[in-house]
């Protein structure tokens, strides 16, 4: 990776991470989405392509992976970039499953790293709260951006892009020591693809525990499931067909409730 | 003479809230302070003196969470309160009760309903669109997601926050007592269930890398058939039902993050041990060469 690609990335890792300039819409729930990362990071390392067939899988398995705050698991704008940005990196010669498992691993580095900013992060924030404290005492109304987006921002920028540019440029300072595809042994690269494959389910099984709040539902999941494995549906029409349903289901409520008032 | 705030300090709340509603969280106020700074273009408009506006704000910096995105309705309601407030018909009582009566109701239907039903959806539906589109053309998912979702968030919640400011809490109570909510809420469940669903099946895959490989001998012909599969794991469990492997191990999953509280980094852990133990089957079986 050039200097630019490095500070590119990093600065978005820090724009999806949770709470950046951008807000939470724009940032954490859209640009630190995988499949959003994977794009962006394919754009920057000019392989599109690659990117997104790394992006696809990386989505399905931090799908569950949604809610801001205490509960984060991993910090999931971390883990994507540097996922994909990893993947292209070492796995030139690769084939697919195998970049893929790589992505999964890379990502797994970046969250942890991500995981540990957001904590000092959290922490570092809450001297604010004395500085906020102070200028609402003195009703200074002009003042309150300062405690949250100066200094929120500032302590934000710092966990997220300089980590980042630092785990960025030993990568790339590692991956230009040879050829990784071919160091990589043979059984390695068969045990990430494998583990990529099993890691999409992790984001499903999380994903399930939002959705599922009564027994009978889990009927509902199963059918989702056999479209796809009896009838051949992709995922698309499922979705298409899925919405229809949907759609019928709530007018289907709505009238049986006036029915019954 | 009544005081009624302008729609440019309602505008000003609105975007302090949507674009720095995260910038400061920690686990002190949480939200507390971009609350604070979200009202304070409504405080200065509402309030003459400095020591009303040091009160105003010191009770909008305290302990304040929701989930941000369906929660603006929370600063419409409050900004509907203060406005009353000014003109002697509210109290600050009320108002900090009542925001922290808030926290509840707008944090579980943003979570449930917005975070963790609409993102998954709208995401599945534009990983769709990657998956169909040529690999060429497999940003196009990508870009339809970073465009489609901040777009409709954003005037959602724009609608939400003058709905709250217009109808107030009675407008909000009253709409939730409709029962649509609910529905809605079960319909898009019943939705991201079946989509799920069918992700599952696309995308998850565990194998058990296992089979028995023996020369047969062929009596109709006579000839001896060379590397001829007699038993093989995963064909024989799709027969009996397609996937069940990758099934059983979402449900697994689903089990132990739901039912045992797992965290997701042991979750990840196990799967890890998992992959790198069928891995190991499949080599000392002679599966992987």
């Amino acid at each position: 990776m050039s200097v630019i690609q490095i500070i590119a990335i990093a600065f978005f890792i820090y724009l999806g991470s949770i709470g950046s300039i951008v807000g939470n819409t724009i940032g954490w729930y859209a640009l630190g989405r995988p499949l959003v990362a994977s794009f962006i990071v394919g754009l920057i390392m000019g392989d599109v392509q690659t990117a997104m067939v790394i992006g696809v899988p990386l989505q399905i398995m931090y799908m569950g992976n949604v809610t801001p705050g205490g509960a984060v698991a991993w910090d999931l704008s971390y883990a994507t970039y540097i996922g994909t940005a990893g993947a292209l990196v070492f796995g030139k010669g690769m084939d697919m499953t195998q970049i893929i498992g790589l992505a999964v691993v890379f990502a797994g580095i970046g969250g942890l790293i991500g995981q540990i900013m957001w904590n000092v992060s959290y922490a570092l924030n809450l001297p604010l709260n004395r500085i906020a404290d102070k200028y609402a005492r003195q009703g200074d109304t002009k003042k309150m951006y300062i405690p949250n987006v100066v200094y929120g921002q500032l302590i934000g920028f710092v966990c997220r892009f300089i980590p980042a540019v630092l785990l960025l440029s030993s990568m790339t300072a590692v991956s230009s020591q040879g050829d990784f595809a071919s160091m990589i042994p043979g059984w390695v690269t068969t045990m990430l693809s494998t583990f990529g494959g099993m890691m999409a389910a992790l984001g499903m099984g999380i994903i399930l525990s939002f959705l599922l709040k009564k027994k009978w539902q889990i009927c509902v999941y199963l059918l989702g499931f056999v479209m796809v494995t009896y009838l051949n549906l992709n995922t698309m029409a499922v979705a298409v067909i899925a919405t229809l349903l949907a759609v019928v289901y709530y007018v289907f409520q709505i009238e049986q409730k006036e029915v019954q008032a | 003479m009544s005081k009624k705030l302008s729609k440019k300090a309602l505008d000003k709340v609105f975007w302090n809230w949507f674009f720095w509603n995260g910038c400061s969280q920690q686990a002190e106020s949480m939200l507390g302070m971009a609350f604070g700074q979200s009202m304070a273009p409504a405080i200065e408009e509402l309030y003459d003196t400095k020591e009303e506006k040091a009160e105003a704000m010191q009770r909008h910096i305290t302990l304040f969470n929701t989930e941000a995105q369906v929660g603006s309705i929370c600063n419409g309601i409050v900004c509907g309160m203060e406005e009353a407030n000014a003109n002697n018909q509210c109290t600050p009582e009320v108002i900090s009760s009542v925001k922290v009566a808030l926290i509840g109701p707008t944090s579980a239907i943003g979570d449930s309903l917005w975070v963790a039903t609409i993102i998954p959806i709208l995401l599945t539906i534009c990983l769709s669109i990657s998956q169909g589109a040529s690999t060429s053309m497999a940003w196009i998912g990508a870009f339809l997601y970073l465009l489609t979702y901040p777009v409709l968030t954003c005037l959602l919640s724009r609608k939400l926050f003058y709905f709250g400011y217009k109808s107030g809490l009675e407008g909000m109570s009253k709409f939730m007592a409709t029962g649509k909510m609910d529905i809605l809420t079960n319909s898009m469940n019943f939705l991201g269930l079946l989509v799920v669903g069918a992700l599952t099946a696309a995308f998850v895959t565990c194998s058990i890398p296992f089979q028995i490989v023996k020369d047969v001998f062929d009596a109709t012909t006579g000839e001896i058939l060379t590397d001829q599969v007699i038993f093989n794991a995963d064909t024989m469990l799709d027969s009996i039902f397609p996937k069940l492997l990758p099934l059983l191990l979402v449900l697994c999953v689903y089990y132990l993050y739901a039912k045992k509280k797992w965290s997701p980094m042991k979750l990840m852990g196990v799967i890890l041990v998992l992959a790198a133990g069928l891995t190991a089957i499949g080599y000392l079986t002679g599966f992987y060469v």
